[in-house]
């Protein structure tokens, strides 16, 4: 098809119209219409420069059909930021509305379109009658003609209409003078300054609007561009203020993007170029402005020309360049201040905190500064801040945390978390501007957040490493003072302390101090009140309500004093009670050693829990480190602290041999004492650490103690566990050591007379006392100071399984004791009465089964009471099992009944009652 | 074009008068339409047809494709940003373009129909070119268009759109 073409020769492509004049036919125009498609005679106008466009649209209809189409001049629009689809769909569907309307108002909508003609064209020629020059008049009637093809507006839209005509006449003027001399477009250069702000998107009418601005702005640009130097340009005559040469400016930068002509871009840089000029000259004023501190004179002016200009950025690169805090950084602090005048390995937090004061203070002159000369449609402060950041804060902080670092770890950390807590106070002290948006503080935050972030990653590091460090130091420090020491055996039995409510009260200031911040920081007063530049000197209670922990301050016991000690020494003091009361375990563990790690272990989680508060990965990071720092505690407390201790004590007791021991005049057994009270302390230490737990990582939300991954919770349990298990393993082997020793005083101190006495010289035997013998009293008593030790201090379960195996352990002692003895009628109402005593105990220990069995025993010691003459009856009491509730089978009793003194004379008779009437009953 | 199918980094064309053109894959991928076809059928070393095409115009967008072979692949994108970003035509395609009108016209409809972006832009620019600065009387002599306007109408649509003139 292609190849039909009639065109000939033209080179070079600038043709000469006489070459192809003698190609003029009517059917080569079909011929270039098979030739180039509509979609690329479209594409080639794409190219074309705008007046050559209408010459274009003047050649034939659908040449001009395809000028004049809509979306060409809406992309225009589009291009300049210029056209609003929603405004355009607003006026669109109005336009609808009132068509649909005039339809049912008028017959038909091919009348309506008629009497719209008409209505054009009259007004129409009123307006043409009114002036000639007017060209606006024509514009309208063109414009509702193509209105009326695209069958889109009606007559009713013309109310609308007639204001764009209006508009026009303004615009138009000054091209139409324009197109006489230059001079001219100075005729309306009011109009012109504010052409993109009136800009309408309508459709249909997108040329129109196009034409509105292409007519008030191209002068200006083509000329621009044309010109050689910065004081030729048109622009630059008509226009005189500044502000204004600088809104064309503008106006024309947002031009110059619909210009897709060819040399768009020789003339893009040429505007540039211009603005570029134009700008360092406004600039060198806004500086000369800033020096002299004429602030609301011409610094304010010419601000307002560089935000008119490309938004300002240039003004406020410059002004926070050239701001004297970037310029005199040095003024505010030097960073190695606060590691001088202090001790070796100290860090004093005083100069940073005046540091960040001064900082605050020159801030929030400057906000006000800014307020004063920049308008609020930018926002200076925010950049400023961020350059502040960079450049001073950052520097600050990174020389401060290095030297820190070199000098001691410790310091290094009090100095990132305290500088974090000034810095965190000034972001809270800043005021935002007038211009500054509405998530200023989030963005001060950040700023601040960001400086800090390079360092995080050391500092948490560091942060879990000293806590390691130092309470396995602690620890070894206190098994070397031991070892120096020479092991002793003495103990002290806390039995006449209330043992839960002294633990009671301990714990009671155990959690007091754990609420308290460990005020190790000074914090940077004058946070949020209302004169952010005013700001409270030094460290004194107030700030405290600033403090990270602000939800834990108990009023009216906080100290006034910023060091720590103030709050522990109220815990100190009850710790050492507490530790003189425990002299007898201090071999094994100590609880001095377990606070002291709590509280390292706090002052490290306070430190790095601040840093939480960054939000994202830091803060995940800072969260976990806390978590770390935890578990750290809870592995050094228990395996290196208490794990060894239980062991200690239980390998005590298994050595134990009652036998042994020569001293038997103290109350009880010592090793199982000791082991008892090791029982309680690790129970103390086990609910501190509980409340530590729930103090400093669930209220401050380092933790979900809900969730069972969590690591932290996961150690906790480990710990719990490791000290049930030991308990367990201790307890075990205590009663094996109770009873040796109940054996051991039953078989030492029970005398053969006990139960058989001798008959005294008249043949009666002397009943010296009724009471238990001495040896069971002291027995009951044993038992019952060991297994009263654990009321309190173990699960009740644990404490039930225990006396449950206490008691079963004694009664067997108990009975094997028995069948030692030998005893007389006399000598039962001795036994009874022992027997009674320790069913009495036993039945305080609230334990059914058990009763039972010391009932039982208590039934059996009876049958030493009866009279030798009623064997009989002795036999029928040793068959009647009821009567021992099922715990002796009749066998049993027997053995039982062959300890008596006269079993030999009675025994013949016992057992013919026996087996005889067993016989008979078989 | 059996021949050719031994190396498989040429491709045969075969024009609309039935000539065989081969030239390299890379160049002859210039062309949307082809690369998409080669891609689509395969390299089995048959000849690609190209019926819009006769072959003096197929030589010369092959040629054009062998200059410009190294470009980088054009965007897919062509949105109106794109055309604003295209510059302005370089000294080599001017000198490309100095072809009479009929073969500029024949290019710029072969780069259309094979796809080749670039050179369809160099094409309507170079149209446009020579439309610059025509009155519409010299536009109408150089490309063959009938005035279906009255003067009048004619004037109506000057006047209607003086704002752009003189600039």
């Amino acid at each position: 098809m292609a190849t039909k073409s009639n065109f000939k020769r033209a080179v070079p492509p600038v043709v000469q119209p006489s070459v192809l004049a003698s190609l003029r036919t009517a059917q080569l125009v079909e011929d270039s219409k098979a030739i180039l498609p509509a979609e690329l005679i479209a594409t080639i106008l794409d190219y074309l420069p705008i007046p050559d466009m209408f010459s274009f649209a003047r050649t034939s209809k659908r040449m001009q059909e395809m000028v004049y189409d809509d979306t060409r001049w809406i992309q225009r629009l589009k291009s300049m930021g210029c056209w609003n689809e929603v405004e355009a769909r607003q006026r669109f569907e109005e336009a609808m509305r009132r068509k649909i309307e005039s339809q049912r108002a008028k017959e038909a909508e091919v009348a309506a379109r008629t009497g719209a003609g008409i209505n054009g064209g009259i007004h129409g020629i009123a307006r043409g009658g009114d002036e000639e020059r007017k060209i606006s008049v024509t514009l309208f009637d063109a414009g509702l003609e193509e209105d009326m093809q695209r069958k889109s507006l009606d007559r009713k839209v013309r109310p609308r209409a007639a204001t764009l005509d209006k508009g026009f006449d303004d615009m138009t003027l000054s091209p139409a003078g324009n197109s006489a001399s230059p001079q001219a477009s100075t005729q309306n250069p009011g109009a012109a300054l504010k052409i993109l702000s009136r800009v309408r998107s309508i459709r249909g009418l997108a040329r129109q609007e196009y034409g509105k601005i292409y007519g008030a702005l191209s002068p200006y640009y083509f000329d621009l561009a044309r010109s050689r130097s910065h004081t030729d340009p048109v622009l630059f005559r008509t226009y005189r203020d500044p502000e204004q040469q600088a809104q064309m400016l503008s106006q024309l930068k947002t031009f110059s993007k619909s210009d897709f002509a060819q040399g768009w871009s020789q003339r893009e840089e040429k505007l540039d170029t211009m603005m570029g000029i134009f700008e360092n000259a406004v600039l060198r004023e806004f500086e000369q402005g800033n020096e002299s501190k004429d602030l609301d004179g011409r610094m304010k002016r010419y601000a307002q020309v560089l935000v008119t200009l490309n938004g300002g950025a240039a003004g406020v690169d410059s002004f926070i360049h050239n701001h004297r805090l970037m310029l005199e950084k040095e003024n505010l602090g030097n960073p190695t201040d606060c590691l001088r005048n202090t001790g070796p390995s100290q860090i004093s937090l005083q100069p940073s905190h005046d540091f960040f004061e001064g900082l605050a203070t020159t801030l929030n002159e400057e906000a006000a500064v800014i307020d004063r000369v920049f308008p609020t449609a930018i926002d200076v402060l925010q950049p400023f801040l961020e350059r502040v950041g960079e450049d001073v804060i950052s520097e600050y902080i990174t020389t401060l945390f290095d030297e820190a670092h070199d000098v001691s770890i410790e310091a290094y950390l009090k100095a990132v978390a305290g500088v974090f807590e000034q810095a965190l106070q000034l972001a809270i002290s800043l005021k935002p501007t007038k211009g500054s948006q509405s998530n200023f503080e989030d963005e001060v935050f950040r700023i601040i957040s960001r400086c800090f972030e390079p360092h995080i990653d050391l500092y948490l590091q560091e942060e879990l490493d000293f806590f390691k460090r130092k309470s396995v130091a602690e620890v070894e420090a206190w098994e070397k003072r031991l070892s120096e020491e020479e092991q002793t055996t003495e103990t002290f039995f806390m039995a006449n302390v209330n043992r839960q409510a002294a633990k009671r009260d301990f714990l009671t200031s155990f959690k007091k101090v754990v609420m308290m911040p460990v005020n190790v920081l000074p914090t940077f007063g004058g946070a949020s009140s209302s004169k952010p530049t005013t700001v409270i000197p030094g460290v004194n209670a107030s700030t405290l309500e600033t403090n990270s922990r602000s939800s834990t301050p108990i009023p009216g016991e906080r100290p006034a004093s910023p060091r720590p000690e103030a709050p522990t020494s109220e815990l100190a003091a009850k710790a050492a009670i507490m530790n003189s009361r425990l002299e007898g375990i201090r071999s094994l563990f100590s609880i001095e050693v377990a606070l002291n790690l709590s509280h390292t272990a706090k002052a490290s989680l306070e430190r790095a829990a601040r840093f939480v508060r960054l939000g994202g990965q830091s803060g995940e990071e800072a969260k976990e480190q806390c978590e770390n720092i935890f578990m750290s505690l809870l592995q050094i407390l228990g395996d290196r602290h208490m794990k060894p201790g239980f062991d200690k004590a239980v390998n005590h007791l298994s050595a134990y041999k009652p036998r042994e021991v020569v001293d038997h005049s103290k109350e009880g057994v010592a090793p199982l004492v000791a082991f008892l009270e090791l029982v309680n302390v690790g129970d103390l230490i086990q609910q501190m650490v509980d409340v530590f737990y729930i103090q400093e990582l669930v209220a401050a939300n380092l933790t979900d103690r809900d969730d069972f991954v969590s690591q932290a919770l996961k150690q906790k349990k480990r710990f719990e566990q490791m000290l049930d298990e030991r308990v367990a393993a201790g307890l075990n082997k205590g009663i094996d050591v109770l009873m040796d020793e109940v054996e051991y005083l039953c078989g030492t101190t029970q005398t053969p007379t006990d139960f058989n006495p001798t008959a005294g010289s008249n043949g009666i035997v002397e009943m010296s006392d009724i009471g238990p013998s001495h040896t069971a009293l002291k027995v009951i008593e044993i038992v019952s100071s060991h297994t009263n030790m654990l009321v309190g201090s173990t699960d009740k379960n644990v404490l039930d399984v225990f006396n449950q195996e206490v008691g079963l352990r004694l009664f067997t002692a108990l009975c094997k004791h028995l069948k030692r003895q030998r005893i007389s009628v006399d000598g039962a109402i001795k036994l009874i009465s022992d027997m009674n005593a320790y069913n009495t105990y036993i039945v305080s220990l609230r334990n059914k089964s058990l009763t039972e069995y010391f009932a039982a025993l208590r039934e059996l010691s009876q049958i030493y009471l009866i009279d030798p003459n009623h064997a009989k009856e002795i036999a029928t009491i040793i068959a009647d099992s009821d009567r021992y509730h099922g715990i002796f089978r009749a066998e049993e009793v027997y053995e039982f009944a062959e300890r008596r003194a006269d079993w030999y004379q009675i025994k013949p008779q016992v057992e013919r009652q026996m087996y005889g009437v067993g016989c008979l009953v078989m | 074009m059996a021949a050719t199918s031994a190396d498989a980094k040429k491709v045969t064309l075969t024009t609309s008068d039935n000539a065989d053109l081969t030239v390299e894959r890379e160049v002859a991928e210039r062309s949307i339409l082809i690369k998409n076809l080669l891609e689509d059928i395969g390299d089995n070393g048959d000849a690609i047809p190209i019926p819009n095409v006769n072959e003096a115009v197929m030589k010369k967008v092959l040629e054009w494709c062998e200059q410009h072979r190294k470009d980088p692949p054009a965007s897919q994108d062509d949105d109106a940003d794109s055309r604003k970003k295209s510059t302005d035509i370089d000294e080599w395609d001017q000198k490309f373009m100095q072809v009479d009108q009929e073969m500029l016209f024949e290019i710029i409809l072969a780069a259309n129909y094979l796809d080749i972006k670039a050179l369809l832009d160099v094409g309507c620019k170079t149209v446009a070119n020579m439309i610059k600065g025509k009155s519409p009387d010299e536009i109408r002599k150089t490309f063959n268009i009938q005035n279906d306007f009255t003067p009048e109408e004619e004037d109506q649509i000057r006047r209607e759109n003086e704002w752009a003139e003189d600039r």
